[in-house]
């Protein structure tokens, strides 16, 4: 079998000499896919920018090659590098949205694609493009060639760029994360019609995504990337299922799972190493947060080794046996039982929010939204609970009303036992007690202009707190967040992710409040980072008389925090009850569809299953998720 | 100071524009202030036997009158310093009102939206509507000529201009999730809207003040020249041309300095709200999320 592509040692190098990716050696043959696995920062996209000849400035190659049909890519300029970009390597960009031409409609940019990519007469265009169109599964497609690109939903958006990269009928296509912008479900089929059409065509592919599961689930061969380097390379479902090197290990560990036993999520400590940092790291990049480094790690670089049959480990360790230790579980998880005697910490009575159309100017109203309909829901002192649904599923606006950023148009809202429906003074009095939310953008939800302690003691500020009151609350903030005290006088923009969730916590629990609302908070998360604020979560339970209700569309984080979950489809409550048994025993189909849209941990059961495809949304006109 | 502040500053000294057209707005507010002492002469003082004196390095031209004299003989020089006086003033006085005015309902109307922002939109809308120099001219009738008349009408019709452009930028910041956090932790809407909201819109306020004073000068150059703005005894650059204008032929030069004062003080706010905007604009200081 004939490598498309095929990587040897390829080395990348900052202007300060950094290697940014080191050794890189992979190869992908005709009909097969390769995916590049890591978390953020490990050098995924710096890959996929190679390929595409198109390093950022101030990075070169200073090593190795990466061989495609006889030319090295690494070399090629100019005009042969154009011929070979979108003709021969097509691109799958992450963010379909932004990816497309605002101004131009679906049919005016296809059409300016396959001119790019020449060899078929304008005349037989249309046809052809309605043809691609409809092998994604896209609806009406005659009609979709007069959208623009905001009248669709994302999962649309992409499969139209799935359809224009495959037009050309590529030999590499080259997919950046192709469905993380995207609801699991539209996951689901997104994944599904990429493979179909590249095993159609025998397309080679290279599959670049942070989702382990789902890389195990979409390629043949799996490379696990750590600080630019490939740190484990081998058959998906080996790498996926006996992992080898210590990081692939607990990146297993740090993921929850939807069955089987409740482990504790393995954390790591700190972060990745950023780019700067890799100089201060001669030896193994992974060593300072190894959990079964030895001293030898830190001196040399480890060799990657063969240690199954095209199964390779970059670890002193190679054959594990340090790394046994590691196999050993964390303790499992015993939530405790909520406190059902004293008064709940929320109830809500058939909660509604219209949000009335837009008026146009004859005063003539477009239908609204409900985008709240009925909802009850009553939360225990010291009980965990779970909001489930995809975007545009009400989970949102739930939030905010029941924090009183909303006022709803129906429906009771009682906190500690008091009404606070009607969110007047009285009624934020008792919120500010009671109650406080943890954003789900970390980056809107602090301010740029703000250092750490003040946005974590801004409860502090109309009480009139003196300067060192604030300061000393801070920093106890801080370290119940597991952040460090040098962060106390960072800004935001200086944090990284993870770092930047847990003072958004931190600034929530600075008033002490019984229940927390966390819209969305571990999404943007990778995993191992989502793993530590997961943790924190716990922890905080058993530190604090704490509740919280969880709103998130990733079913097995809310399994392994919440006992009790509830299941939202179109602003209504479809499904309600014990985690396991919601997610064990589905009853409701919306549930089921849910749930069989993500990938199962077991690599031998079929996905995505027949009944997972997207409740096509072609029709409504859907924003794009927030 | 906060990393945003420090690029900002940074970027700001960098700026050519903001360099240029502050050292430019230096001069001129040091020689309008320093008049007094600057000025040889009274602005006012007539010399019946010099009159329009040319400028002091062409043939004929007199020492004690640098820049010449215009046909009641007043020195020309005396009268430009001065005339800046009343350009700053009316610049500064209408500008910071306009600000005030716009930003205050721009901040309500972006951040209460709904019925507050309905009125406060329609009303600017059809503000907006009538044409800025015939709504001046109605409110000067209105009002009668003076100079604080003059302000008060660049604060009456501009304040729209602040209030369309920054009622936006507000609707943008109040939609962030650290407004509605502020609210959760327990502060006030004011304390909300002062802690929060308006130190992300005041590049914005900042950028568009300084280009406000370089159109109440033109506003009050225009007014001025046509009567309606200072007394006719008062010496402003508008007056100083309405009376170079019937001895141009013979006196260029009386036309000639007020039009280079006007020019370079309108330029000078203009490079610096310019050079304001880029320098400090949010959509290019804001970071990128995770690759
Ligand atoms: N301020 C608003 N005005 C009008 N419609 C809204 C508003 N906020 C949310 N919606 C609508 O309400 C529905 C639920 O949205 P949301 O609560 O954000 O869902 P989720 O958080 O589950 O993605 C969607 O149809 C959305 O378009
Ligand atoms: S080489 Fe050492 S530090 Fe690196 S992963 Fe293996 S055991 Fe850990
Ligand atoms: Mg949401």
């Amino acid at each position: 079998m004939a490598d498309v592509l095929r990587a040897k040692n390829l080395t990348v190098s900052s202007a300060g000499g950094i290697a940014v990716l080191r050794d890189i050696s992979f190869a992908v043959a005709r009909g097969e896919i390769i995916g590049l696995v890591g978390e953020s920062g490990a050098g995924k996209s710096m890959l996929g920018r190679v390929i595409a000849a198109n390093l950022p400035g101030g990075f070169h190659v200073s090593e190795g090659s990466l061989d495609f049909g006889g030319a090295d890519l690494t070399r090629i300029t100019g005009e042969a590098r154009r011929q070979l970009l979108g003709r021969e390597i097509a691109f799958i960009p992450q963010e379909p949205l932004t990816s497309l031409n605002p101004v131009l409609t679906i049919g005016q940019q296809f059409s300016e694609h396959l001119a790019r990519i020449g060899g078929l007469p304008r005349s037989a265009f249309r046809e052809h493009i309605v043809q691609a169109l409809a092998d994604v599964r896209l609806r009406n497609p005659e009609d979709l060639l007069q959208r623009y690109p905001f009248q669709l939903s994302g999962g649309m958006c992409q499969r139209v760029l799935i359809a224009m990269a495959f037009a050309a009928k590529p030999a590499l296509v080259i997919a950046d994360e192709p469905t993380t912008a995207l609801d699991v479900s539209t996951q689901a089929t997104v994944v599904q019609i990429m493979r179909r059409l590249q095993r159609e065509q025998g397309t080679a592919m290279v599959f670049i995504t942070h989702d382990l599961r789902l890389a195990a689930r979409v390629c043949n061969r799996i490379a696990v990337l750590y600080a630019g380097e490939v740190i484990e390379e081998g058959p998906a479902g080996e790498v996926l299922e006996a992992p080898r090197h210590p990081y692939t290990r607990v990146l297993k560990a740090a993921n929850p799972v939807l069955s089987g036993p409740r482990h504790r999520l393995r954390t790591l400590p700190d972060q990745m190493p950023t780019v700067e940092a890799f100089a201060r790291l001669p030896g193994c990049r992974f060593a300072t947060r190894c959990p079964v480094a030895d001293p030898a790690c830190a001196a040399a670089i480890p060799t990657l080794r063969e240690i199954a049959p095209a199964h390779f480990v970059r670890c002193s360790d190679a054959c594990g046996e340090r790394a046994a230790a590691l196999v050993e579980a964390e303790p499992i998880l015993v939530p405790p039982a909520a406190d059902k005697g004293s008064e709940p910490v929320l109830v809500l009575e058939g909660l509604s929010k219209h949000y009335p159309g837009k008026a146009d100017w004859l005063g003539r109203r477009k239908p609204g939204t409900d985008a709240v309909k009925n909802v009850g829901l009553t939360v225990q002192r010291g009980e965990f609970i779970g909001i489930v649904g995809e975007s545009g599923s009400g989970k949102s606006t739930l939030a905010r009303l029941i924090a009183g950023l909303e006022t709803p148009t129906d429906g009771r809202i009682l906190v500690a036992g008091e009404d606070v429906t009607r969110a007047d003074s009285k009624a934020r009095a008792l919120r500010l007690e009671t109650l406080q939310m943890v954003f789900q953008d970390p980056q809107s939800a602090l301010n740029p202009r703000r250092s750490i302690d003040h946005i974590v003691t801004q409860a502090m500020e109309p009480t009139g707190a003196s300067r060192a009151e604030r300061l000393e609350r801070a920093r106890s903030l801080l370290a119940e967040t597991k952040l460090s005290g040098e962060l106390l006088e960072r800004y935001p923009a200086q944090l990284s992710g993870g770092q930047k969730q847990r003072v958004n916590i931190a600034r929530a629990l600075c008033v002490t409040p019984h229940l927390l609302i966390a819209d969305e908070i571990v999404s943007g998360l990778d995993v191992s980072v989502q793993a530590q604020i997961l943790n924190l979560l716990l922890d905080l339970r058993a530190a604090r008389d704490l509740s919280l209700v969880l709103i998130s569309h990733d079913l097995a984080v809310v399994r392994y925090l919440c006992s009790r979950v509830v299941i939202m489809h179109h602003g209504v409550v479809v499904e309600e009850g014990e985690v396991d048994r919601v997610f064990g025993d589905p009853q409701h189909p919306y549930t089921r569809q849910l749930i069989a849209a993500v990938p199962p941990d077991d690599l031998d059961t079929p996905w995505p299953a027949p009944v997972a495809v997207e409740p096509d949304n072609a029709e409504g006109l859907e924003r794009a998720s927030i | 100071m906060t990393p945003h502040g420090r690029q900002a500053l940074e970027r700001c000294l960098h700026s050519p524009r903001i360099l240029v057209g502050g050292i430019i707005l230096i001069l001129i507010v040091i020689a309008s202030l320093g008049a007094p002492i600057f000025a040889p002469h009274d602005p006012q003082e007539q010399d019946l036997i010099n009159t329009l004196l040319p400028p002091m390095w062409q043939a004929g031209g007199d020492p004690s009158y640098p820049l010449g004299t215009d046909g009641l003989g007043r020195c020309i020089l005396s009268r430009l310093l001065y005339g800046g006086r009343v350009a700053l003033y009316v610049a500064a006085l209408s500008s910071l009102g306009a600000m005030l005015l716009g930003t205050v309902l721009a901040l309500l109307a972006g951040y209460f939206r709904g019925p507050v922002d309905w009125l406060i939109s329609r009303i600017v809308e059809i503000w907006m509507a009538f044409p800025p120099v015939i709504l001046t001219l109605l409110l000067l009738l209105a009002l009668g000529a003076g100079v604080n008349k003059v302000v008060l009408a660049i604060v009456l019709i501009d304040w729209t201009r602040f209030c369309r452009v920054i009622r936006s930028d507000v609707m943008v910041v109040a939609r962030k999730d650290y407004v509605a956090a502020a609210r959760l932790v327990g502060f006030s809407h004011v304390r909300t809207l002062l802690r929060e909201v308006l130190p992300a819109v005041a590049p914005l306020v900042l950028t568009m003040l300084s280009l406000e004073a370089g159109i109440a000068v033109v506003v009050e150059a225009i007014m001025s020249f046509v009567g309606l703005s200072v007394e006719p005894d008062v010496p402003a650059w508008g007056v100083m041309l309405a009376d170079a204008r019937s001895t141009m032929n013979q006196a260029p030069f009386g036309v000639v300095v007020p039009v280079l004062a006007i020019f370079l003080t309108i330029l000078s706010f203009n490079l610096l709200g310019d050079g304001l905007r880029r320098a400090l604009d949010p959509r290019l200081v804001t970071s990128r999320g995770r690759a």
